[in-house]
């Protein structure tokens, strides 16, 4: 954990990155998995970010894990929608166009519902990284 | 597709995604991986194994 690079803000990197807005780039990394670090030119990265993500939500449909929405009375699911909408695009596409919802009494519902929790946490996590390079905090 | 196979798919997932998220350069990068990625595969062993002697009890009702 000592390798941990230590954050240095730059505020010259504060502006923007190459003519592109962080508000620009942060708003394209929530859209599609991978986007923010493939605009800051790290475009191996991001393209293995994307297929992580990808695969894990993926193997979340493939099971029939559930797309959260929120349910009135359970405070909880508000929770785990947002973490759903951290998938940015994909989310969207799933819940509006494609009507997934998930299949309850499937075998392998707990675990695909993991999968893309998963998915869309690691996504959330993506969009404060390229946020910490946009702003200078990582190298 | 077994519990087994799919702990493995999902520590290797996770495992990778901060591999690659918080390390730079490939010796770091592995190293992280296989202390994420045995960490979970061995904890989940641990846990299982803890909680062998107990029984399954009813299934659990549909929401």
């Amino acid at each position: 954990m000592s390798e941990r690079q230590t954050p240095e803000a730059t505020p010259a990197a504060e502006a923007s990155v190459d003519g592109k807005s962080t508000l620009s780039i942060v708003l394209l990394a929530w859209l599609l998995p991978g986007a923010g670090h493939f605009l800051l030119g790290r475009r191996g990265l991001a393209i293995a970010f994307l297929l992580i993500i990808t695969c894990s939500l993926g193997m979340g449909l493939l099971l029939d894990g559930n797309l959260y929405r929120i349910v009135p009375n359970r405070p909880l699911t508000v929770l785990a929608t947002l973490a759903c909408m951290g998938l940015g695009a994909p989310y969207f596409v799933l819940r509006f166009l494609l009507d997934y919802q998930g299949d309850v009494v499937a075998a392998g519902y707990e675990y695909g519902t993991a999968f893309v929790l998963t998915a869309g946490l690691m996504n959330l996590l993506l969009i404060l990284d390229t946020l910490d390079i946009t702003t200078g905090k990582k190298e | 597709m077994s519990h087994f196979l799919l702990m493995m798919l999902y520590a290797f997932l996770v495992s990778l995604f901060f591999a690659l998220l918080w390390r730079r350069g490939a010796r770091p990068r592995l190293r992280l991986f296989l202390q994420l990625f045995l960490g979970m595969m061995l904890g989940g062993v641990l846990l299982a194994w803890l909680m062998y002697p107990f029984p399954a009890g009813p299934p659990a009702p549909i929401p």
